[in-house]
């Protein structure tokens, strides 16, 4: 051993021996908040052949919403119901009767009443067949699905251009949140073949036509129990997509979609940049009309109006190569928040021009005439699940245990880059023990009564809800 | 100086001159030796129970359903997680493939991809903590052998080192780590974020025989940032289990089920 290691050696043995003192104070600290008992053991998992999963909760909504007073373009009667009460049940079922069967149940069924809903009627009664399939392995990492199905796809959080299933599917959502449409919406009657493998994955769904499409729902006139397969299973449709890892960590999705013989391509890919950065972008397009005369052509199917009465607003009906793309980036940080910045593109949507024309024609001479058909447009592309005007922008915050643990705070805004008009939310939701929760959200359309969401019926509601999960 | 202390030095004085390779060990053969005590080498599957404390109180609990296995490139684990309780959360599951993380929650139906940060904000970021491979994600240095009380407040001549970010992919820029000497078992570590802010202390307790080796079965993480709380991680159910490289693909997460 060398004197200069002996020499070098000499701070780190002082240092060894001060420690104890330093180390003592800071460690008698640390020791003391150690909990002493040890924790309970946790629930023993299900065994054997046959298995049951659950998640089953119960919950209360009370939803009050403050309606403007005066319009520019009057919306049709019945307005939205101010105040309104739900009690539901909400089901998540799997049921693992053999090896490599599974049965999926999702489902909600409930009672609400408001002031624009007569009592006692079969409107008080809502119940939401979401999924019902079997899924059968096949073998390792090829599955066979079958029965109503919610694919969804994409990678996005405010709007899904390559999410082909969610259009019309979404039922009586509890809020606009992105994120809840997504629960509160309908599967698809299919057929979906699915195989996973080290390097990627394809599925093929098939979903046929089994209804014919019904008109535009209106919250006061809801079917009590009806599955609503027009909704969803009004159209051949057929979905191929695939994901595979071109390079390490590369692996973007591919989609061909077709309805009733009109095909869309999408693809979609979200990547890390760095630790606290994730980047994403989503895109399809195919050949479409534009938003309105989609809209008038769906009104005149499902005769909700006659061809000449949409005759007075029809512009061109021809179909041309239109895109959806939303393009964004998350960002978190250390004290648990995390930001979305989500840029929207919608080319069959509104432009300025049609924004223009939609007031201009609403407050005209024949604006009396022409109203219901105006906000048609409105109502039909709310069930598009898509974007009214081309260019948007959605900003989100979340922030898991903000303040007090098992607090979440959400907030997100939805920007009509025209007119700058807002739809903006906040969510405040407390975990009070594992099995209740209690939300308080409130939301406000926000804007010139010539702007996309100041001209809403809606100027400003809010929601408290009671959950307990059994 | 009393006389004990200038023994106790003495010892020291020896044993930390033989620094770097104390004990014939070099920083990252400790380390090394003390992921082998942690987790077994083969894929494996676990229970993992989740105690938050505040101010001393049960909280609220989580129960995780964590598969494990070595990434034959990397070596380092890739964790697929999925809650099993409390019921607001089962059916929740994340993937954790080296710079790969999605989030997949049953109620929307849609996989999110998340960042190395965000995935540090929920629960399944304790399966990171317990799998991590240090010797690979950090390069260690040797500061010191001190007596370090483990969680049980029993003095444990450990080995102090100081592990820095070997590579991108490492969740914290630093840990100062304890290792006991002689067994190898890990005592207790320091967790700090880029900007160098302390964010968790880890001890490792309750050691017992599974899957081959006298391995840790409970993890205390005291929160550095907010002291009123802190979390235990009991593990149970050790199993050894096949896992299918597909699994790891973002697709499976609806597929992954806690058995």
């Amino acid at each position: 051993m060398s004197l200069q290691r002996i020499w070098a050696a000499v701070p780190i043995a002082l240092a060894a021996l001060a420690e104890p003192a330093h180390a003592q104070g800071e460690g008698d600290d640390e020791l003391s908040r150690i909990p002493s008992e040890a924790p309970p053991a946790p629930p023993a998992a299900p065994s054997g052949r046959s298995r049951l999963g659950k998640t089953v909760y119960v919950e209360s909504a009370t939803e009050a919403e403050l309606l403007r007073s005066s319009f520019d373009v009057p919306p049709p009667s019945p307005t939205p119901t101010t105040i309104e009460q739900r009690l539901f049940v909400d089901a998540v079922l799997h049921w693992i009767p053999i090896r490599d069967l599974t049965f999926h149940l999702s489902a909600r069924a409930g009672l609400r009443a408001g002031e624009d809903i007569a009592f006692p009627t079969h409107e008080n009664i809502r119940v939401d067949f979401r999924e019902l399939y079997a899924s059968w392995k096949v073998f390792e990492g090829a599955y066979l699905d079958a029965g109503r199905i919610n694919l969804k796809s994409g990678v996005a959080i405010g709007f899904n251009p390559t999410d082909f299933f969610k259009t019309r599917a979404v039922v009586e959502p509890l809020s606009v949140d992105p994120s809840v449409l997504r629960e509160d919406r309908l599967g698809t009657l299919m057929l979906r073949g699915q195989f996973v493998w080290k390097h990627g994955s394809v599925s093929a769904a098939f979903a046929p036509r089994v209804a014919s499409p019904p008109p535009l729902y209106t919250s006061a006139a809801l079917p009590a129990l009806d599955p609503m397969f027009g909704r969803t299973n009004a159209h051949h449709r057929f979905l191929l997509k695939a994901n595979v890892d071109l390079i390490e960590d590369f692996s973007p999705e591919a989609l061909f979609y077709q309805e009733d013989g009109a095909v869309r391509l999408g693809f979609n890919i979200a990547q890390s940049l760095g630790k606290k950065v994730v980047a994403y972008a989503e895109w399809a397009g195919g050949s479409q009309s534009g938003l309105s005369q989609e809209a008038l052509a769906f009104g005149t199917l499902t005769k909700s109006f006659s061809t000449a009465v949409a005759d007075n607003l029809a512009t061109s009906s021809a179909t041309h190569f239109q895109q959806d793309a939303s393009v964004g980036l998350s960002y978190a940080n250390e004290s648990k928040m995390t930001f979305w910045l989500e840029y929207h593109l919608h080319q069959a949507g509104f432009s300025r021009g049609d924004w223009r024309f939609w007031f201009d024609q609403g407050t005209g001479p024949s604006g009396e005439l022409l109203s219901p058909l105006l906000w048609f447009e409105r109502g039909y592309a709310q069930e598009q699940q898509a974007p009214m005007s081309k260019h948007s922008l959605f900003l989100r915050a979340d922030w898991a245990d903000a303040f007090i643990f098992n607090l979440e705070l959400t907030a997100f805004a939805n920007v009509d880059l025209y007119d700058g008009s807002t739809l903006a939310q906040v969510t405040a939701s407390y975990a009070v023990t594992n099995l209740w929760t209690v939300a308080l959200l409130s939301a406000a359309n926000v804007g010139s009564r010539r702007s996309e969401f100041g001209s809403l019926p809606g100027a400003f509601s809010a929601l408290f809800t009671i959950r307990y999960y059994f | 100086m009393s006389r004990t202390n200038a023994f106790r030095a003495l010892t020291l004085l020896v044993v930390a001159a033989l620094s770097p390779r104390a004990w014939g060990q070099t920083a990252a053969e400790i380390v090394a030796r003390a992921d082998d005590v942690r987790n077994p080498n083969a894929a494996f599957r676990f229970l993992s129970t989740l105690t938050e404390y505040v101010s001393g109180k049960p909280q609220a609990q989580n129960v995780l359903a964590i598969f494990s296995k070595k990434d034959p490139r990397t070596g380092q684990f890739r964790n697929l997680v999925r809650y099993v309780e409390p019921p607001r959360d089962a059916g929740k599951a994340v993937l954790l493939d080296g710079r790969a993380f999605w989030f997949y929650d049953p109620a929307s139906k849609a996989s999110v991809r998340i960042s190395p940060q965000q995935r540090l904000i929920g629960q399944a970021a304790v399966g990171d903590i317990l799998t991590v491979t240090m010797s690979i994600d950090y390069t260690a240095t040797l500061l010191s052998t001190e007596s370090v009380q483990d969680a049980n407040k029993k003095p444990r001549t450990s080995w102090h080192l100081d592990l820095k970010a070997a590579n991108e992919l490492s969740s914290y820029a630093r840990i100062e780590y304890w290792v006991e000497q002689g067994s190898f078992q890990p005592v207790k570590a320091k967790f700090y974020s880029d900007s160098g802010r302390l964010l968790k202390i880890l001890f490792y307790r309750s050691f017992e025989t599974w899957l081959g080796g006298l391995r840790p079965t409970e993890t205390v993480i005291l929160d550095a940032v907010d002291s009123s709380r802190v979390t235990t991680v009991k593990a149970s159910e050790h199993r050894l289990q096949e896992i299918p490289e597909a699994w790891f693909q973002r697709e499976y997460l609806p597929r992954l089920e806690a058995q």
